[in-house]
């Protein structure tokens, strides 16, 4: 069997330390060992057994409750008061056999494959690569679980591609003690695997397009994701260059993507006729406080996988003093104007040097991220078109009303089919400034001024914007999820009260969900969706 | 040589930043990571290092070594190494270990080293 193991905890916090927030009970499942119980499938099934005895155990205490994996959001999305569920030790694969695959599946029975809930991104990358598989595309890292990339929309910087979720093709859902309870949830137009999978894993079949493009973006609310379907792709090699070219060049790239008719050429990756190629991914680096006429940009290029190519990994690294960064914090608290000056003295530690040139595969070029002490990440979406605007419109507010201890960077991703997900335009360019996470003083404005205003700027100039559920935001400013959203947000409510009861939809909630407005149940309406509960 | 109250005092800042600066210099840590391995989660690790949300095992001990000693070997544990495999080992070198070291003439070598087991895979 399963076991769980309670600690009686008062507070919990994020991997970077954005609380603490309150705690009554931190709850960890390990899988019953192999030897004990051989059959992944048995193990896999014993295990969402303990989730619904777990669940239930919360339900008749009047308590919330909430997986989470790597805790590597930022925001409070993970966070519950009550009840926590580490779920990192859920690892399990299950394989897909040809026969289970959907008559009228668009996907390749090969590129097929089903994880539990705690896999991390780098476990994925190595259980595919022993098929000759990757992902296709990842987060700028690899520690976070599926579970928690899909639920807060994590996505890296490939243009054409998606995020996670987006190659997310089926869903294993415990959203309730009940044996009916354990759904397999996949879209209708696009099913995968036949319903004898899902009997394998004791779920019954719901195949329904709405609904699968709620869940895959479901902010950890949508019951407990067990196991999800990916489609992988054929494992191939990155060509990444990092250049420093003219700041106007790489700002109309941002705004058009068109890569073929730029400036921004790379030796050998041209067309036929030399025009430039179009890169897998497009990343801008900006030092909001020097006016540099160039910006350090990062492409990289899709190759067929093969071997030899160089080790993409430096043998030796050198890291910083932490307690140097602290130092630094604590003399910017009390002088923030000593801010750009730090940033410009640390900023070989923070960006990569310029015209360097690795090859590597997905797993390799997006490596582990190891924690180096309290951070800030805020992120906003916003249509590739108004890169350049949105970029001068928020580094100008971090000069004006700043500084802060940070830095900017634009990425690219291509729009998600999620009801929710924050990239939901064609293109959406997201800007992100990182850093390490300060005190306000009376000379230095707070991580949560600064949010705010940032959102508010972006209103005062007409940018529809959207955020990422996983960052630092000024989550409860009034009507932020309908600006961002529309009814889209409503869209999600509703299909939410489809899928989950009135008490299990309390029990999958939290504080976030109520601070942006989306923890109601309403009941589906004459006109609206039909309950599946 | 004799120096006087006052200079002695003035220097005193100096020395102490030099013995200071000495002491960081001899204080270093060495880190070997396993590209391909993933650590051993512990979500009850709260630390404020590098090693923060993984189980990580510390070996801290000074361990007597004879004159025909060449090496010292250590194993896993079994708790909170369920997979018996390394993700990472960091060996830490501090003033005092190499002091120690020294004024023991090599008989007495303090041995600390922390190391994170991979993740189990299921």
């Amino acid at each position: 069997m399963a076991t769980t193991k309670d600690f009686q905890k008062t507070q919990w916090d994020t991997l970077h330390r954005n609380g603490p927030f309150p705690l009554k009970l931190l709850q960890v499942t390990e899988l019953e060992g192999k030897a004990n119980m051989p059959s992944s499938l048995d193990r896999y099934n014993d295990a969402a057994k303990e989730i619904q005895r777990l669940i239930t155990e919360a339900h008749n205490n009047g308590h919330g409750f909430r997986p989470y994996g790597s805790r590597w959001s930022m925001s409070s999305i993970a966070h519950q008061k009550d009840r926590m569920h580490f779920n990192s030790h859920m690892n399990i694969d299950l394989p897909v056999q040809p026969g289970e695959v959907h008559s009228s599946s668009p996907y390749h029975h090969s590129n097929l494959f089903f994880f539990q809930c705690g896999n991390t991104i780098k476990e994925i990358s190595k259980a595919l690569g022993a098929h000759g598989k990757s992902l296709k595309t990842s987060g700028a890292s690899n520690g976070q679980t599926i579970a928690g990339c899909i639920a807060t929309g994590v996505h890296g910087s490939a243009l054409d591609v998606g995020s996670i979720q987006d190659y997310v093709v089926g869903l294993n859902l415990i959203v309730g003690p009940k044996d009916t309870d354990i759904v397999y949830l996949e879209r209708k137009t696009k099913p995968a695997l036949k319903d004898s999978f899902a009997q394998k894993i004791k779920a019954r079949v719901i195949r329904d397009d709405a609904l699968f493009n709620a869940a895959v973006v479901g902010l950890g609310s949508f019951g407990f994701i067990h196991g999800v379907l990916i489609e992988a792709e054929n494992r191939f090699l990155l060509k990444r260059y990092v250049r420093k070219i003219d700041k106007q060049t790489a700002l109309k790239l941002s705004d058009t993507m068109d890569f073929k008719n730029s400036t921004f050429k790379i030796d050998g990756e041209v067309d036929q006729a030399g025009k430039p190629l179009r890169p897998y991914h497009y990343k801008v680096f900006i030092n909001p406080y020097i006016n540099d006429s160039q910006y350090v940009v990062e492409a990289m290029y899709k190759k067929p996988y093969r071997t030899p190519y160089p080790d993409p990994f430096t043998t030796i690294e050198k890291s910083i003093y932490r307690d140097l960064i602290y130092l630094l914090i604590k003399i910017s608290e009390r002088f923030p104007k000593a801010i750009p000056w730090f940033i410009k003295r640390l900023e070989n530690a923070i960006l990569p040097d310029v015209n360097e040139e690795t090859t590597g595969t997905l797993y390799e070029t997006f490596w582990d991220a190891p924690y180096q002490g309290p951070a800030f990440a805020c992120s906003f979406g916003v249509d590739h078109k108004h890169s350049s605007k949105a970029l001068k419109i928020l580094t100008d507010l971090t000069k004006n009303e700043g500084p802060i201890p940070g830095i900017f960077a634009m990425r690219f991703v291509k729009k998600s089919e999620a009801t929710l997900a924050f990239t939901k335009f064609p293109i959406t360019c997201v800007i992100e400034i990182d850093g390490v996470l300060w005190k306000k003083s009376n000379k230095l404005m707070s991580l949560k001024e600064f949010s705010a205003r940032m959102i508010q700027v972006l209103k005062q100039n007409n940018i529809p914007f959207t955020i990422h559920w996983g960052k630092n935001a000024a989550w409860t400013f009034p009507g932020l999820v309908d600006h961002m959203f529309g009814s889209k947000a409503k869209e999600w409510e509703q299909q939410r009260a489809r899928l989950l009861s009135p008490e299990m939809a309390v029990l999958f909630s939290n504080k976030f969900l109520k601070d942006i407005g989306l923890s109601k149940t309403p009941p589906p309406t004459g006109g609206g969706p039909t309950p599946i509960v | 040589m004799y120096m006087t109250p006052s200079k002695a005092s003035k220097r005193l800042p100096m020395f102490l930043a030099a013995a200071l600066l000495f002491l960081c210099f001899s204080c270093y840590s060495v880190k070997i990571v396993g590209v391909n391995s993933v650590p051993n989660p512990d979500p009850n690790n709260d630390s404020d290092d590098g090693y923060r949300n993984q189980r990580v095992i510390v070996l801290d001990t000074i361990v007597k070594s004879g004159v025909i000693t060449d090496g010292i070997g250590l194993k896993t544990q079994r708790e909170g190494c369920a997979s018996g495999e390394l993700h990472s080992v960091e060996y830490k070198n501090t003033f005092g270990g190499s002091l120690l070291y020294l004024v023991t003439f090599g008989s007495k070598r303090k041995v600390r080293i922390k190391y994170v087991c991979a993740k189990t895979e299921n």
